[in-house]
């Protein structure tokens, strides 16, 4: 089977930060986790991925066709993209911010049930008749996030783009939305790009991890408990892996990698 | 329309389907009450022998016949067309910039708009003259169209560049620019004649003495295509409050978005200055009232904006016209003493609302 994206030496530049040459593919289905440390670039990639930013140089094509000459709306039937900030101007009602994800459809006919269903799984139905600029910052991202499945509800095999989809958000929440993510996403037959600080639902919820540094790709790698010494490598800083019956757990330790076992 | 989670009344929870309507037609009765208001009151009074003294009558127009059809309701009619293409034009500059301060004459649009007429009555005096008086009549709504657009562009990409998604920088950078075009003014100004002097006062000064009945139906056919257009845009107006990059992401293609809202915001800028000067605050207050009314969904906003701006220049109007008879207060000079202090007091909130401007 094709590819559903691939980069091949794409670089790009966003002020000061160089990203590349990254050479990279997604599959249909595949769940995918952006990992570095702060500053590393994870969102600029997402973000040239996702066709905000354009490539400076290399090659970057979606379902085999290069990005650029996607038209916004059919691009919109196929990707959704959960952004890292998501202000609203003006106060937009929840419900209109999560009819949003289907605005470039024509005659949509489901529209209001679709958007319920898409609250429900973001759990975040009680949020229906709601202003967005009232809630708080975690009910904010599961209304975005509300948005991005409505956008992705009746499409197959397409792309879902998340930046930090559960950093503001509890760990029941973060666990139980990352499992949403992870569901709505297989159902579908949709490929998951997601950028994550939490080392812990990378291992357990994805099937491979980008390793970020500096604006390289480090390694492009299942994500296993072997990765670990990458990981400590990727965050210079020593890691210690506890697993049992639930699933894998990572315990970043005091120092850093190098000079720590003097 | 049910609501879920019902167990949970909010006291910020969006207006229920049963007030959805009754606040527009609220609205739209005003409305109508300040119109027949406005037909009555005046200089001169009106009979009912006098309306009934129509252009379907032989009778001399004499008196009040006159006063009342080829005054009054000739400037009525321009009056509600303007106050609804100012409210119009400030709910899409509010959409357009992701901003509820954002209005054409505090940004220079407007401003723009009378520079560009200034300086066709001065420094292009000799060509405007030449011309024969029927195109007069366009020449100024046109050249008015080029300025407004020059600015709204230059706005449009200032802001961007500077400082994106920031109000104060928005306001500095009309401010900026709306300094430029009074300069413009004041040069033309400075090299006019007593004539054209006069003609410079009223546009800066803004007036809806000089309506007639073309000018009131050229405004309302514009209206009614522009607004017509303004709605189709709504859903996607909308989608722009999410911000330039997830609006794209929704399917919206942006730059296109942008262009149209800017074509329309500088036509309805142009049309209303050209006439009758510029007129300030309508395009901050009704937008905003209308948001108070039916909440901030744009399909809802863009025509309660247009019922509010045209109620608000109808009361505005007829204050300049009988507060000092048989005198009349240039209805701009109303309309800015009523709105910067409003402007003040919303510009307050949006900066708690954000933490900072």
């Amino acid at each position: 089977m094709a590819s559903l994206l691939t980069l091949q030496d794409v670089r790009v530049t966003l002020g000061g930060t160089a990203i590349g040459p990254v050479t990279v593919r997604v599959e249909p289905g595949e769940r995918i986790a952006i990992l570095g440390p702060s500053g590393a670039g994870k969102s600029t990639l997402l973000r040239l991925i996702a066709r905000e930013l354009r490539p400076s140089a290399g090659l970057l094509h979606f379902d085999g066709r290069p990005l650029a000459t996607w038209s916004s709306s059919d691009l919109a039937r196929r990707r959704a993209v959960l952004p890292q900030q998501h202000g609203v101007a003006f106060g937009l009602p929840v419900e209109l911010v999560v009819a949003l994800g289907r605005v470039a459809r024509q005659g949509d006919g489901h529209q209001d049930r679709i958007v319920r269903e898409a609250l429900a799984h973001a759990q975040a139905e009680h949020l229906h008749g709601r202003r967005f600029d009232t809630l708080s910052g975690g009910e904010q991202a599961r209304v975005q996030l509300a948005r991005v499945f409505a956008q992705a509800w009746d499409a197959r095999d397409g792309l879902l783009l998340v930046d930090e989809p559960v950093a503001a958000l509890d760990p029941g929440l973060s666990v139980s939305l990352m499992a949403a993510m992870s569901d709505f996403a297989a159902a579908r037959g949709h490929a998951l790009v997601a950028v994550l600080h939490d080392l812990n639902l990378a291992l357990n919820h994805f099937d491979r991890l980008w390793l970020l540094k500096a604006g390289r790709m480090l390694a492009d790698c299942d994500a296993l408990p072997s990765t670990l010494p990458l990981l400590e490598q990727l965050y210079d800083t020593r890691l210690r892996l506890l697993a049992d019956d639930h699933g894998l757990a990572i315990l970043p330790l005091l120092g850093h990698l190098t000079g720590a076992r003097a | 329309m049910s609501t879920v989670g019902s167990a949970l009344p909010s006291p910020v929870a969006v207006a229920p389907a049963r007030r959805a309507w009754s606040r527009p037609v609220l609205l739209a009765l005003t409305l109508v009450l300040a119109v027949l208001a406005a037909v009555q009151f005046g200089a001169v009074p009106i009979s009912a022998a006098d309306w009934l003294n129509g252009p379907w009558s032989d009778a001399p127009k004499t008196g009040g016949a006159h006063v009342l059809w080829q005054l009054r309701l000739p400037r009525l009619g321009l009056t509600l067309a303007v106050g609804a293409a100012l409210g119009l034009a400030g709910a899409l500059s509010q959409a357009l910039f992701r901003n509820p301060m954002a209005e054409p004459s505090l940004l220079g649009v407007t401003s723009g708009a009378a520079a560009a007429v200034a300086l066709t009555l001065t420094v292009f005096a000799g060509l405007h003259a030449a011309l024969p008086a029927e195109v007069r009549l366009w020449l100024l709504p046109l050249v008015g169209f080029c300025g407004a657009l020059a600015v709204c562009f230059a706005l449009d990409r200032l802001s961007r560049w500077l400082a994106p998604g920031s109000i104060a920088a928005l306001l500095l950078c009309g401010l900026a620019l709306q300094a430029m075009t009074f300069a413009i003014v004041g040069l033309c100004s400075f090299i006019a004649n007593d004539e054209q002097l006069r003609a410079i006062n009223f546009w800066t000064l803004g007036s809806l003495a000089g309506a007639n009945w073309i000018m009131a139906a050229v405004m309302g056919g514009a209206l009614l295509v522009l607004g017509a257009l303004a709605l189709r845009v709504a859903p996607r107006l909308n989608a722009l409050a999410l911000g330039a990059a997830a609006a794209a992401h929704v399917g919206i293609d942006v730059e296109r978005l942008r262009w149209q809202c800017i074509g329309m915001v500088a036509l309805l800028s142009a049309l209303a200055v050209a006439w009758c000067g510029s007129i300030g605050f309508i395009g901050l207050m009704a937008p905003h009232l209308a948001r108070q009314l039916v909440g901030a969904d744009q399909r809802r906003v863009l025509p309660n904006a247009m019922l509010a701006g045209a109620l608000l220049l109808v009361v505005a109007d007829s204050f300049a016209r009988t507060l000092a008879v048989p005198a009349e207060i240039p209805v701009g000079v109303f309309s800015a003493l009523i709105g910067a202090p409003w402007f003040l007091v919303l510009l307050r909130g949006a900066v708690r609302r954000m933490g900072s401007a």
